[in-house]
């Protein structure tokens, strides 16, 4: 049995840690899903960590001379926090080997990026270091679009959503990048979906991709209040519901296979989900985009379907 | 110590394999590759103890570079033209960081067009970036100064990264002896890396390279590293002498030839200075009374040394080997800056030649000694001129010629 | 020439508000200058702009060194030293504050002896519409005296254009009902005279030293310092846990909290760090049993900073 087969600590939420390891103080909105996934990851990764930060709405966790971390941080850049991440990754390793520092100064390297940089700027340097085989954790927090200058459109944009550039009666017009897929199919160690508003799910993906060695992508599903246009107390809520809905189906890709980590069957029809931010709120008002709808919820349906 | 024949980029593989380099991120580009596939090999056959990791670009390869060296590990990466300005942003990033390694350009002129051959236009383009940057005229040089490089960027009161210069093909494909150092010689003169107090350990927790609120603290932490480079010439000249009494070869910040006495000197950087040394001699054979100053150090730039050296001389010819489009030499600007105002200073007449690996030939290095002391004479700088001559804009009409059509017609 | 200051909290509109003011007084042909000072503001955290005019062309840019008004549309920010309100408020500057409470008790609270004024506005919690900031606007050129209703009427029709007609009419009827509440104080706020040529004092310069790179790096080696940063003055409403109503769950409210500002006692009894919860509310929407009351958070600004 390897590590990773070893059973979890997490299988209710009372086992989830109490502490929180993070410091509060953050200058993240209030009710972010970003900060919300993180931090639930940092509890369970713990604090013998180097983050290293590609810029966006995270760059401002540390401000001088405050930072919220128990572990290290590195800011670097936004193209190549994953070539940060090796180079921290190398010289720990060299540390090591040469014996100019004992093994137990090791640190786990993470790497955390929005998913502008992730599926952009960022990509290339994400995918050679899974062609390396880098061994690191890839923290995505995907609020769908450049959240921290106004949510402008990503690639990780869905479709028909309005952005601070998509103002037209369609929304944005692409597809949003399947990030997982892209990851799975370079075959990592391990590729996981999580969200904040399921922190067992969560703690059990993270304990599991902390016990094995290579690339491993946690990729989080961000509800974002100002950019999505929701109240920040539904953060949690408008994360539920796009599992419910199966917009966010939770996965995980291990040994060669996706598999779907919790189901919640009958799914919710994708319009309880979207009703509830202003993003989509065009699909509804003046008058109903049925058409879009529709192409929206079948979509899902079809994604859905690829995976048991 | 021995003596051996050396291309300009196997010496500098010899100076990162004497200073005993951790770590090679590397990324391959003309001319530059030969560093890295060396430095490969002696890894892949147990002659240096390290590691090297391709990465998919420059600007990956300078941050992993900048990361490793936050770690504690000494590292060493080279580039050359379009990488080195593809990884312009980690440039400032990594020096901000305060993390010391070196990086050794192997200069290209940039595109458009593309060319392979060499200029300043890439080196010069980092020359803000908070990077240190030593310039070598031969490959005797080139090999040195990677191991200044070492002891200036890692000295707890400088802590930048540097950069180490050298033309492409004049020196990067061109072998002339070289004596190399005697590896414990060499590994004393380094000395061990000994990384400060922010290197990451599970033991210390450190955030580094965090963002700042305001222009007070941005102002303190950039002009720190303004300090530190200054700071860095007093630990060059140093390491220096402690090098030259163990090598007996002397790499001054400036070094200045036949210029005590010299009413024209010569104002250039790298391998185009052992050419104005032979014109200096000429010169002086046929009675006029040239010098040569060059730096080898160009940041930080040596203001006082130079002030120095070229007080009472009547006139320099300041060659640039790079153009500042819309403004013109680089280095004419960068002198004209620090002389201005001396009581003393010399004329400063600018010349831009060795653009894209054009040769400057001792013939206008001659002429241009005489145009500078006429100026000179005339109390009024020339304006500035581009060495180029009539065969070479007749051989451009021909190119022209073939490539647009309509002059077939 | 005047000099303006508006504060409030991000999401308030007070750029807007900025915006409306310099705009009507262009209108009545001044020369005028309007800007936001931007940081890393988030919904509810403390923002201000800067409004100039004068009957020649501006020189100055950036934040003034003295406001002859501060209009403040968020009562709370006086309690706050970082939000700096007050930092450069002299005799001659007047006091504009959203509130309830009467100008003469306020002027007792802020011990000055005159030159405070207060107009009142309810706004419903979460409004997406610039509100407050129409509202400073109003009052702010009622009191300057120089601004006619018309100038005010045109600015807001410039400044809201992007508005449905709907919410411009909305927000105008504040601006509106803020300019009537302060009719008996039109006037009194005074440009402030040229200054005549007085030597200026010359600033104290030193010479940074060189410090070694230990001290002179953007580095933090103290973990969670940003609990040092006071992000509970974002908070418009306060959650309050009733105590007789919690079931001692001890983990939702405490693990879905972005912030992680929600600590269990040895008890089990959940506490809210009120310095460093933002007011999201999550955990008020999470709570099974309701537990979870909100409160409003202007009545309870803490014991205004003396000024003077």
């Amino acid at each position: 049995m390897s590590d990773a087969d070893e059973p979890t600590r997490y299988r209710r939420m009372q086992d989830l840690p109490s502490t929180h390891l993070l410091g509060s103080g953050t200058s993240l909105c209030a009710g972010c899903g970003g900060l919300g996934a993180f931090r639930e990851l940092y509890e369970v990764l713990g604090e013998r960590t180097v983050v290293v930060n590609a810029a966006g709405c995270m760059s401002l966790l540390a401000t001088h001379p405050f930072t919220p971390f128990r572990g290290s941080w590195l800011y670097s850049a936004m193209a190549s926090a994953p070539a940060g991440a090796q180079g921290v990754r190398d010289a720990l390793d060299i540390l090591i080997a040469k014996r100019r520092i004992p093994a137990d100064e090791d640190l786990d390297v993470v790497v955390l990026t929005g998913d502008g940089a992730a599926s952009g700027m960022g990509l290339s340097a994400t995918s050679a270091a899974i062609d390396r085989g880098l061994d690191f954790i890839y923290l995505c927090y995907d609020n769908e679009g450049y959240g921290n200058t106004g949510q402008q459109s990503s690639a990780s944009t869905p479709h028909g959503a309005r952005t601070a550039t998509d103002r037209g009666p369609r929304g944005y017009p692409g597809v949003k990048k399947d990030l997982f897929a892209l990851w799975v199919a370079n075959r990592p160690a391990y590729a996981a979906t999580i969200i904040a508003a399921e922190p067992v799910d969560l703690a059990r993906k993270v304990e599991k991709a902390k016990r094995m060695k290579g690339p491993r992508l946690l990729l989080a599903l961000a509800p974002c209040p100002p950019g999505w246009g929701f109240d920040p107390k539904d953060s949690i809520e408008i994360g539920r519901l796009a599992v419910r809905t199966g917009v966010w189906p939770l996965l995980e890709y291990a040994d060669g296979r996706v598999v779907r980590t919790k189901h919640y069957e009958p799914r919710l029809p994708v319009e309880r989900y979207l009703e509830r931010q202003r993003r989509f709120a065009h699909l509804f008002e003046p008058r109903r985009d049925e058409q879009t709808l529709a192409a929206i919820q079948t979509a899902v349906d079809e994604a859905c379907a690829r995976v048991t | 110590m021995s003596r051996v024949l050396l291309s300009g980029n196997a010496a500098i593989a010899w100076g990162a394999r004497l200073a005993g380099v951790d770590y090679v991120p590397a990324f391959p580009i003309t001319p530059q590759t030969e560093i890295i596939e060396t430095l490969a090999g002696w890894i892949g056959s147990n002659e240096l103890d390290a590691r090297t990791v391709m990465f998919e670009s420059e600007h990956s390869m300078l941050t992993a570079a900048g990361a490793a060296a936050s770690t504690g590990v000494r590292v060493f990466t080279a580039t050359s033209s379009q990488g080195l300005l593809y990884a312009m942003e980690m440039l400032y990033s990594v020096a901000g960081w305060r993390a010391p390694f070196v990086l050794v350009n192997v200069s290209r002129a940039v595109a458009a067009p593309v060319t392979l051959h060499s200029d300043h236009g890439d080196v010069l383009a980092a020359r803000d970036s908070g990077f240190l940057q030593l310039h070598a005229a031969t490959c005797q040089e080139a090999l040195d100064l990677v191991l200044l490089g070492y002891r200036t960027a890692e000295h707890p009161d400088v802590r930048l990264p540097a950069l180490v210069n050298l033309d492409g093909f004049l020196l990067s494909f061109t072998r002339e002896p070289v004596e190399l150092p005697d590896p414990e010689l060499a590994r004393r003169f380094v000395g061990a890396f000994e990384p400060g107090a922010s290197a990451f350990r599970a033991s210390r927790p450190v955030s580094q390279a965090v963002a700042v609120l305001g222009g007070g603290p941005y102002s303190y932490f950039r002009y720190e590293m303004h300090r530190a480079s200054e700071h860095a010439g007093t630990v060059f000249a140093d390491a220096a002498i402690e090098l030259e009494a163990a090598t007996g070869r002397a790499n001054d910040a400036v070094e200045c030839y036949r210029s005590d006495d010299a009413e024209v000197v010569f104002f250039l950087i790298g391998s185009l200075s052992t050419t104005a040394k032979d014109a200096v001699d000429r010169l002086r054979e046929s009675g006029t009374r040239a010098g040569l100053v060059r730096p080898r150090l160009l940041r930080p730039f040596p203001t006082a040394a130079l002030r120095s050296a070229l007080h009472g001389r009547r006139a320099v010819a300041v060659v640039d080997q790079d153009l500042s489009i819309g403004s013109g030499g680089v280095l004419h600007a960068e002198l004209a800056g620090a002389l201005h105002g001396q009581a003393g200073a010399p004329l400063l007449a600018s010349f831009i030649g060795g653009l894209g690996g054009r040769r400057v030939g001792v013939d206008e290095l001659c002429s241009i000694s005489g145009e500078a002391l006429e100026a000179a004479s005339a109390g009024r700088p020339p304006a500035p001129r581009l060495l180029y001559t009539e065969a070479e804009l007749r051989e451009v009409r021909k190119l022209q010629a073939i490539a647009h059509e309509e002059r077939h017609r | 020439m005047y000099r303006i200051r508006l504060h409030g909290r991000g999401g308030q509109g007070i750029q807007t508000g900025a915006r409306i003011l310099a705009s009507a007084l262009f209108v009545e042909g001044f020369e005028t200058q309007d800007s936001p000072l931007y940081g890393a503001e988030r919904r509810g955290a403390p923002v201000s702009a800067t409004v100039r005019a004068a009957r020649a062309p501006i020189r100055e840019r950036g934040l003034p060194a003295r406001a002859d008004l501060i209009a403040v549309g968020d009562e709370s920010l006086l309690g706050v030293a970082a939000a700096g309100v007050l930092r450069d408020a002299d005799e001659r500057s007047w006091l504009l504050i959203r509130s309830g409470v009467a100008a003469e008790i306020w002027r007792s609270r802020l011990g000055r002896s005159e030159r405070v004024a207060t107009f009142a506005l309810e706004v419903e919690e979460g409004a997406e519409l610039p509100l407050v900031g129409a509202a400073c606007a109003g009052a702010a050129a009622r009191m300057l005296g120089v601004v006619s209703r018309a100038s005010l009427e045109s600015a807001l029709e410039r400044e809201l254009a992007a508005l449905s007609a709907q919410a411009r009419a909305a927000s105008a009827a504040r601006a509106f009902a803020a300019w009537d509440e302060l009719a008996a104080l039109a006037g009194c706020v005074t440009e402030e005279p040229a200054p005549i040529g007085a030597p200026l004092p010359r600033p104290d310069w030193v010479d940074v030293p060189l410090d070694p790179a230990d001290v002179a790096a953007p580095d933090i080696r103290v973990p969670l310092t940003s609990v040092q940063v006071r992000t509970g003055l974002w908070r418009t409403l306060r959650p309050v846990i009733d105590d007789a109503l919690c079931r001692r769950c001890s983990w939702l409210c405490s693990s879905f909290c972005p912030d992680g500002a929600i600590s269990i006692d040895p008890d089990g009894r959940p506490c809210i760090d009120y310095d460093h919860c933002k007011g999201c509310l999550v955990c008020a929407a999470v709570c099974p049993p309701h537990a979870i009351r909100v409160e409003r958070e202007a009545g309870r600004a803490t014991e205004p900073e003396k000024v003077g």
